[in-house]
């Protein structure tokens, strides 16, 4: 089953076009990065992506279906972690809300529930409320939300944006294992190349003003990734010699 | 509203019993006169009388009910049609200027025109603090219902959550610091509109002993009874104040 | 803009004139409902024969009264208690358990001691608008600048003139906002006192329209407590937006 995403999208704000003629598959079982400048469009790539928006022109076609609204199979890990989880939930509580709405019964929720948090690491927080948890924290709770919906594809805009570099490396690696181990389709878009370059095995660089493809590489690096040696090996640096100019010169 | 006044034991109850002896000397060396300004102990001692053969608690009791009638009524409702308009912003278009126009106007204004459909009834006095009580319900269920933050209806939408289900899990739980603050404010309206009401209508109740005290110039009586009132209003607004502190644990967890 | 405006007004216009229709085919029963046509005239007519804007002065006499004593009485106190944590724990509890009285229920005490008119009104109002700036004023002398206060006294100054030109203006900012809650207060307390018991105002030309069964006076007399209402709110919000913050640059 492959999953197709032919994008061509033309997205206007007061005339203006966001994004222009975007063309890309995403192949199921693949890490896709997306990299791009600020204001490139990338967000509104993601977002028409998970059905949050519509295209003015062209299509994303997901599973041999058009994409017209958001999906439980589409899910989305946002950036701005605090506003996504739910305050007034203890974090198990957030992580049921999708075994809930996926119509799991009570008796297996908990059950579930535990094996996630324990997966990513939370289960000692369990019966916290998101307020009380550090920035990577929250993150993890909203990524382990995700995880319980059995997405067919995990769309994630920038979730370790605003995070500092220790907790930033340490989910990244987190973030790898879980996608290996679940053979998971990930789409993740960021304006760090270097965090581009080493998570995955596709990039697309995202050009702006209007947004478009500049560049689709291969990655080629091989997995399991390390921050200390994936990040020294030569075909690292030539990719991020190579990526860098075309970002800068948009 | 906060309780931003902190207490502390010792020099407080001094201070409210030195008061309370300073008002009692006032009134027994005649200062003033004793029809205006009984001693205190003159109002306590009605209080132990009348709580002693229980005939307080007939006032008591149809007041207070009179008030919790009105205000769970009011605040049902105010909830409902709040959450209705609060989160269609197509709703909120049509209706908030209407409710805006509506809201200075004092509920006891109404009590003439319900007089006029109800006569002097307790379903008037009801129908008055109902009215009156809806207001601060219904206008911050509006407002937390239509505040609803944009990333969690998209979080519901990527969720697949249906209607029902977004409404529960969702927008209550995130409207509810509003709608009990509102909750808490039409509850003071309530026990002022009874107050009211039993004044008008001469309906039986605290309002109205307090108005025939005056009237027969029994002040004693008088402030007796605004003792309890201000008893029944502290009471109520504690307890609703212990239970919003329990429901909306997850704003204070450290605590 | 004027898209909003138009939606606004289509539920109450509407409204209006199903009434007025149904009125005059004799859907509603006309005894306790009078049509929005006579209302109006009866409105018009109270305006020009100056009983509305009477009634109107005579409320706002006593909402100003109260509120003027509140205003004095709430920011001194609420000075004092502000600057002083030992008074204030002292004093405090005295006063949560005074706030809850509702206001209203000093109607009769303060008909024993004035009897009926102006200064009883306003003495009512003053309860009801003292607790809302008491509060309010709390709050801002805590929140002024622990250094203007410490110049204060470098500088020596009297009570009065610290009051004059330290604290109250460093304060003002919130103490407004306990003000504008006390004047809602002040406008709502004058007229049910009332038609509960004093004759004068326009709470008791609601009740003398009732019970003289001027049913159409009686309506119109609503509607125009409506407007005044809506109005003084209006003009409460803009006087808001165009007072400097004092308050923002501290945060920071």
């Amino acid at each position: 089953m492959s999953v197709q995403k032919v994008g061509l999208t033309f997205g206007t704000s007061r005339g203006r076009p966001i994004l222009n003629d975007v063309n890309f598959d995403v192949l199921e079982g693949e890490f896709l990065c997306i990299v791009g400048p600020s204001g490139c469009g990338k967000t509104t790539l993601l977002r028409l992506l998970a059905g949050l928006l519509q295209p003015t022109s062209g299509a994303i076609v997901f599973q041999g279906h058009r994409v017209s609204g958001p999906s439980r199979s589409r899910a989305i890990v946002f950036q701005d972690y605090p506003n996504a989880l739910l305050p007034w939930r203890t974090v198990a509580g957030n992580v049921a809300l999708s075994l809930e709405a996926c119509g799991i019964a009570r008796a297996q929720r908990g059950a579930a529930v535990d094996a996630l948090l324990a997966k990513m690491g939370l289960q000692n927080a369990a019966d916290q409320f998101p307020s009380q948890l550090s920035g990577g924290m929250q993150q993890r709770v909203q990524i382990a939300r995700c995880l319980a919906q059995q997405p067919k594809i995990m769309l994630m805009d920038e979730p370790f944006g605003a995070l500092d570099a220790i907790t930033r490396q340490s989910l990244q690696d987190e973030l790898l294992a879980i996608a290996s181990e679940r053979r998971m389709t990930v789409v993740f878009i960021t304006h760090d190349l270097e965090e581009a370059i080493y998570l995955g095995d596709r990039v697309i660089v995202l050009g702006a003003n209007p947004g478009h493809i500049v560049e689709l590489v291969d990655v080629g690096l091989p997995r399991p990734r390390n921050q200390l040696t994936t990040r020294e090996d030569f075909k690292f640096l030539s990719l991020r010699h190579r990526l860098f100019g075309m970002l800068q010169g948009h | 509203m906060k309780r931003l006044l902190s207490t502390s034991s010792i020099p407080s109850l001094a201070f409210a019993v030195a008061l309370i002896a300073a008002w009692q000397f006032v009134a027994e060396s005649r200062i003033v006169s004793p029809v205006f300004f009984p001693a205190p102990s003159l109002a306590f001692e009605v209080l132990g009388v009348r709580f002693a053969d229980g005939s307080i608690w007939p006032s008591i009791g149809a007041t207070s009910l009179r008030m919790l009638f009105g205000w769970a009524f009011a605040s049902l409702l105010g909830v409902v049609v709040g959450a209705a308009i609060g989160s269609s912003a197509m709703a909120r278009d049509y209706l908030e200027p209407t409710l805006e126009f509506l809201r200075p106007l004092p509920a006891s204004a109404v009590i003439p025109v319900a007089i006029l459909f109800l006569g002097l009834s307790n379903e008037m006095s009801i129908s008055v603090i109902a009215f009156g009580a809806i207001w601060p319900v219904l206008l911050s269920s509006v407002y937390g219902f239509g505040s609803l933050q944009v990333r969690l209806r998209e979080v519901s939408a990527a969720l697949g959550l249906n209607r029902i289900e977004f409404l529960r899990k969702i927008a209550f739980p995130a409207a509810l610091p509003d709608i009990l603050s509102g909750v808490r404010v039409s509850l003071a309206i309530c026990l002022i509109l009874a107050v009211v009401t039993e004044m008008q209508a001469s309906l039986p109740g605290l309002g109205r002993d307090i108005f025939l005290a005056q009237r027969n110039f029994r002040s004693a009586d008088l402030y007796a009874g605004l003792i309890i009132l201000g008893a029944i209003g502290f009471i109520a607004n504690h307890v609703l104040l212990q239970i919003e502190r329990r429901l909306l644990r997850w704003r204070h967890p450290n605590l | 803009m004027v898209q909003r405006f138009i939606r606004g007004i289509i539920v109450p216009a509407l409204a209006i004139a199903v009434w007025e229709a149904a009125s005059r085919t004799g859907i509603l029963k006309l005894e306790f409902l009078s049509r929005p046509s006579d209302i109006l005239a009866a409105g018009i007519d109270g305006l020009r024969d100056g009983s509305i804007l009477l009634a109107t002065a005579q409320t706002f006499e006593a909402a100003a009264l109260g509120l003027a004593i509140a205003v004095v009485a709430g920011v001194l106190a609420g000075t004092i208690l502000g600057l002083s944590r030992p008074i204030e724990r002292t004093v405090g509890p005295t006063i949560e358990a005074l706030r809850p009285i509702p206001a209203v229920a000093f109607i009769p005490l303060t008909l024993l001691l004035f009897g009926f008119g102006l200064p009883m009104e306003g003495t009512v109002v003053a309860y009801a608008c003292v607790w809302p700036i008491l509060i309010a004023t709390v709050a801002a002398v805590r929140g002024i600048e622990p250094r203007l206060l410490e110049v204060a006294q470098a500088l020596e100054l009297s009570f009065a003139e610290r009051m004059r030109k330290i604290i109250l203006p460093a304060a003002l900012g919130r103490i407004n906002v306990g003000v504008r809650v006390a004047v809602g207060f002040a406008l709502v307390v004058a007229v049910t006192v009332e038609i509960v018991v004093n004759p004068r105002g326009l709470g008791y030309s609601l009740i003398v329209a009732q019970q003289s069964l001027r049913i159409d006076l009686m309506y119109a007399q609503l509607l125009w407590l409506s407007i005044l209402g809506y109005t003084v709110n209006a003009l409460l919000r803009t006087v808001r937006t165009s007072e400097p913050d004092l308050q923002a640059g501290r945060a920071a």
